[in-house]
């Protein structure tokens, strides 16, 4: 599996995703890694809903999707991955997935977060995951659409006090 | 890159682009066009050649009504021109999907089918449809590394 795109998307597949950058990275699948999504049947019939036509899309627990990375078979797979947030990345990565860079797109506001982009927010438990991440040698870039301001997603951080 | 003409009565056109950036940002070769009351063919046919100026392009009317005077402006606007066409009855999915293929670099007629498909596939009753996902999703496993 070549992994074309990670990104972190708290509403994991929706338009932005599935027909913008999903052409845009020119990826033929997107998975949803997400535990709590892949257990909740309304939750995943609408999410596999949003993918248009030829895109082909699962929502798979992140151990599976981990699983399904080093299945021979999908060896020549380009997907655009998206996980609900940075954990998550750190949980496929341990598993052995490779990742060098990840688009921190859109995490949604819920009580306790720092709103640290139009279209991000980030709990204390985020922050720790991103500085494992940073450390670990990932590159983060804040980006919300291909066609919008890209930009150092640490260096936010640090501007905001949050490390 | 096929241009995207959306034309439709009222303030319709123009609403559909800007809720359209929502999701791909600011768009190029992308136009609305507005049908006001007390407007008529003669000024849609005036907009579509200020939009227009070069004929040679490739370029996909989304029209709202078939048979509606941004569609009977654009018919005759594209009549001649192997390299127009125009779908009818536009609604945000199919706008979406177009853009997106478009994105992909999807030429003219590939447009058109999809705009097609994905105006219809978008209308869908939550029940009829959902009643019958569910069975094919409970069906899926979550062990082994096969992909569903």
């Amino acid at each position: 599996m070549k992994i074309k795109w990670l990104r972190i998307d708290s509403r994991l597949i929706h338009g932005q995703v599935a027909n913008n950058w999903v052409n845009h990275v020119g990826a033929s699948t997107i998975i949803a890694a997400n535990d709590s999504a892949a257990k909740d049947d309304l939750r995943k019939t609408l999410l596999l809903q949003v993918a248009p036509g030829r895109t082909k899309s699962y929502v798979m627990s992140v151990d599976k999707t981990a699983r399904c990375y080093k299945n021979p078979a999908y060896e020549n797979l380009d997907v655009l991955l998206v996980v609900e947030n940075p954990t998550d990345v750190l949980r496929l990565i341990d598993q052995g997935v490779e990742v060098n860079s990840v688009n921190v797109g859109g995490i949604t506001f819920k009580e306790g977060m720092t709103l640290i982009s139009e279209a991000v927010s980030v709990s204390p438990q985020d922050v720790k995951s991103f500085v494992e991440l940073d450390k670990r040698g990932v590159k983060l870039v804040l980006q919300q659409l291909p066609n919008t301001a890209s930009s150092d997603f640490m260096s936010r951080l640090k501007s905001k006090g949050l490390i | 890159m096929v241009t995207v003409v959306i034309a439709a009565h009222g303030e319709l056109a123009e609403a559909l682009v800007h809720t359209a950036s929502m999701i791909f940002g600011n768009m190029e070769d992308v136009a609305s066009v507005t049908f006001k009351p007390g407007e008529g063919v003669e000024n849609l046919l005036n907009k579509y050649s200020v939009i227009i100026p070069d004929t040679q392009k490739d370029v996909l009317f989304l029209v709202d009504l078939l048979g509606g005077s941004p569609y009977n402006a654009a018919s005759r606007f594209v009549a001649d021109k192997k390299n127009m066409d125009i779908v009818s009855g536009v609604n945000l999915p199919m706008l979406v999907e177009v853009l997106g293929k478009r994105l992909g670099g999807s030429d003219l007629k590939a447009m058109v089918q999809t705009a097609k498909k994905a105006g219809v596939d978008g209308i869908q009753a939550f029940h009829e449809w959902f009643d019958e996902q569910q069975m094919v999703n409970s069906t899926r496993a979550e062990e082994g590394d096969e992909l569903g």
